[in-house]
């Protein structure tokens, strides 16, 4: 049998009105409009066409690559490919009804772009290669363009100037939108090489049959802001209060319980529920809530003077800014679990030397694809390993899924191994052990806030020796 | 010793090299020597004296002085340097001429006394496919001389290098920033909006409909964009925009004094007031050198550049010559 056509369908917030269209075109890949937990469906009366889900953003490299032929996602991520690496190996083929999204640039109501730009304009965004785009049109002097993982609406006023991000996030936030940064909808895009030498008529026929939507806008061009020329320098705020960083999500059943357990009480935040800026019982502390991935940067920024996250993460600042000034303070022994390479069971090695060797049989420059949401550390692990000519693929979720078509090894936490053994999987080499900690800077802060920071710590790590190794 | 008969470069890629960088072997490496040679001896004698910069710049010293195009700031190599937690990113150096005035600003001692800066090194840009992503350049940066000697003196060094190559068929382009920006305040456009205005214009697209919103600066404009010529098409000039943008004038003078050392020198030019390409950064003259039909010089005067980043007010000019161009013309010539 000839090679599938491949499409790469989302997950998310997509999944759901894009099955209904799907099955009205009379393309139905079998499980996903059910939303099972399955990473790979056929589909119904089209045997040469296979269909993998992945995360939204995930879809335009997995095209722009030709791993998958066709693809349906957002065009804000096709976009924030192309704008950084533009390329013409993706085709955008239709704009479809569905996903209809603004991202805009957005500061605590009140703010003025060009007073803003008059310093350093600290951004925080998911879409770092859009937000760039943006700030360049504009002709912004000075800029600092903070990736991260999620939630950059958290940041202004006191950790960003400005967020680029959803229109909906940004409003459910009570930030005013300054500016449109981009447009779009859903969108079906191609491989340019397969739409040339490939029959792709199964596929292509009914997803081109999709209910079309408005042309999408893409990028905007804004005029240049009309502020004076030249180097800014960041001004030095001083602070008395502590800042204190906790995480939600995943992490934050366990931080709850280890705060609860050190006698620091935060009013609107327990195992299940958060504000943005809890209330803590101590006199001088100030709390927020933010993503734990992205709490080592902003403890190295001098945000925060004390996070909660993984030690996982940390981790990945380190592998990525090993000059970083932030350490462990504490270990809080929680949300234990073991970071890792991962592998099919089905590939014949019991460690991943023999594994290199087996994916290099016939070709010693054979390029070993590592697919990680920990980027700094699949690179580190990758260099540290000798895996010699190799490619990290940044991923956003759906990450065993990338086993063992999409990726040779997957970097990857895992608590149990449940999951990896559903998915036959098996971590072949673990580089850590992960549990939750306190991190902050290497230099303890002056005065009250130094005191107040190591009571916290104190505090933490009496908690911590009471959680049953 | 090394072989002579060294392969096509294209031949030895097969994915191990970067596209767009550079191998040069022992026979390109004496053409490249020999350019580098001659310029430096060139510049030296004019009192030139060369400096180098680092690979790695801050990016915030170029989006901060607008030396470089928002289409170009998409295509620059930029990163979070190893201690870059902070999302402030560093760019390998995509010009020249900033990193030399950011050294001049900070490392030269008498400011009362001209520098006379010259340079070889590589400039890195992305640009698609097989294109010159590496790009080598010797130029010169002259600090503290203000205009139109220090102009004179570029053209004629400009012009002089090509002759020590034994370059034949040289060709001067003038331009001048000035006075389109001029023109463009005139028509009441604040500085944000001349530049788009100007990036419209330089699209080849855009005159008439520029000039159709602005009709006081009509003429003016269509004679800057769309006419070229010698000295006299600069007395025309100054005829058009006495009245309607009397601004235009010190402008004028300066292009017309960069023409006329350019007529006693013999040197063969066109005015093409309208071309400059970096319109934020350049303030006075700008020009470029042809060879044939292939350009191998280009510079101007960015007066400005000091105090945007923090440093002295000086008047500064330079220009910048494509090493591996002018090798290739020299290996044609010979």
């Amino acid at each position: 049998m000839s090679d599938p056509i491949r499409v790469a369908l989302p997950r998310g917030d997509l999944r759901a009105p894009l099955a209904e269209r799907l099955l009205a075109a009379g393309f139905v890949a079998e499980g996903y409009a059910e939303g099972s937990r399955s990473y790979r469906f056929a589909v119904t009366g089209r045997p040469e066409v296979l269909v993998r889900v992945f995360s939204e953003r995930d879809i335009p490299i997995q095209v722009a690559l030709g791993q998958y032929d066709l693809g349906i996602t957002s065009c804000v991520w096709v976009d924030e490919l192309l704008v950084r690496y533009a390329h013409d190996s993706i085709v955008p083929l239709r704009a479809l009804d569905l996903g209809a999204e603004r991202i805009v640039a957005a500061a605590v109501p009140g703010s003025d772009l060009s007073r803003l730009a008059s310093g350093v304009m600290r951004v925080t965004t998911e879409l770092p290669h859009l937000a760039t785009r943006w700030l360049n049109r504009l002709r912004i002097p000075s800029y600092r363009v903070i990736e991260v993982w999620g939630e950059a609406e958290a940041w202004p006023p006191d950790d960003a100037d400005l967020a680029v991000l959803p229109a909906a996030a940004a409003v459910a936030e009570g930030l005013e939108i300054l500016a449109t940064v981009h447009t779009g909808s859903a969108l079906l895009i191609g491989n340019h090489r397969a739409l040339a030498e490939r029959d792709l008529r199964a596929a292509l026929e009914p997803l081109l049959s999709l209910p079309a939507g408005p042309l999408t806008a893409g990028p905007e061009s804004p005029r240049p802001l009309d502020v004076p020329r030249g180097v800014r320098r960041e001004t030095v705020t001083t602070r008395t209060s502590l800042r204190l960083a906790v995480p939600d999500g995943h992490a934050q059943r366990h931080t709850a319980a280890a705060l609860a357990d050190a006698g620091i009480s935060l009013d609107g935040y327990d195992a299940t529920n958060a504000v943005r800026r809890p209330r803590a019982n101590l006199d001088g502390v100030e709390v927020k809530v933010l993503r734990p991935q992205d709490m080592p940067a902003a403890v190295a920024a001098g945000a925060f003077d004390l996070a909660l996250t993984g030690r996982d993460w940390l981790a990945a600042h380190l592998a990525a800014f090993p000059s970083s000034p932030v350490v462990e303070l504490a270990d809080l022994k929680r949300s234990r679990y073991s970071l890792g390479a991962v592998v099919p069971d089905a590939l014949p090695a019991e460690t991943i030397e023999e594994a290199i060797a087996y994916w290099r049989r016939d070709d010693p420059n054979f390029a070993i694809r590592v697919a990680s949401e920990y980027v700094s550390l699949a690179d580190h692990y990758a260099r540290a390993r000798r895996l010699g000519r190799y490619r990290v693929i940044p991923i956003g979720g759906a990450s065993e899924g990338f086993l063992p078509d999409d990726a040779e090894i997957l970097v990857e936490g895992s608590e149990t191994g449940t999951t990896l053994r559903a998915n036959q999987l098996h971590m072949i080499d673990v580089i850590m052990e992960s549990t939750n900690c306190a991190i902050g800077n290497a230099v303890r802060p002056t005065g009250a806030r130094g005191t107040l920071r190591d009571d916290l710590v104190s505090r933490l790590q009496r908690a911590a020796e009471m959680v049953p190794a | 010793m090394a072989s002579t008969a060294e392969k096509d470069e294209s031949m030895l890629d097969g994915g191990l090299r970067s596209r767009g960088m550079h191998d040069l072997g022992p026979q390109a490496m004496r053409g490249f020597r020999a350019v580098e040679r001659t310029f430096l001896d060139t510049v030296a004698s004019r009192g030139y004296q060369e400096i180098r910069t680092p690979a790695i710049e801050p990016l915030h010293l170029f989006t901060a002085t607008g030396a470089l195009s928002p289409q170009l700031l998409d295509r620059v190599y930029s990163f979070l340097d190893w201690d870059g937690w902070s999302g402030e990113r560093v760019v390998l150096r995509p010009d020249a001429t900033v990193p030399a005035a950011r050294w001049y600003d900070q490392r030269w001692q008498d400011p009362s006394e001209a520098a006379r800066l010259c340079y070889v090194q590589p400039v890195y840009c992305f640009v698609p496919d097989d294109g010159e992503r590496e790009v080598w350049q010797c130029g010169v940066e002259l600090f503290g001389l203000a205009s139109p000697e220090a102009d004179a003196e570029l053209l004629l060094l400009a012009c002089d290098f090509l002759a020590a190559l034994g370059l034949r068929d040289v060709r001067f382009e003038l331009a001048h920033v000035g006075l389109v920006r001029a023109t463009l305040a005139a028509a009441g456009l604040d500085p944000a909006q001349q530049a788009e205005a100007y990036d419209r214009l330089l699209a080849g697209d855009a005159t008439t409909a520029i000039a159709n919103a602005n009709p006081e600066v009509a003429s003016a404009l269509q004679l800057l964009t769309t006419v070229d010529g010698g000295g006299a098409y600069v007395e025309n000039l100054r005829g058009a925009l006495a009245a309607a943008v009397p601004e235009a004038s010190t402008g004028l003078d300066e292009l017309a004094a960069a023409a006329r050392a350019l007529d006693a020198a013999g040197i063969a030019y066109r005015v093409l007031p309208g071309t400059a390409r970096n319109f934020e950064y350049y303030t006075g003259l700008t020009f470029r050198v042809l060879v044939g039909d292939t350009e191998c010089i280009s510079g101007g005067r960015y007066d400005g550049l000091g105090e945007m980043l923090g440093g002295r007010a000086v008047p500064a000019s330079g220009f910048g010559a494509g090493l591996l161009r002018l090798m290739n013309l020299v290996g044609g010539a010979r």
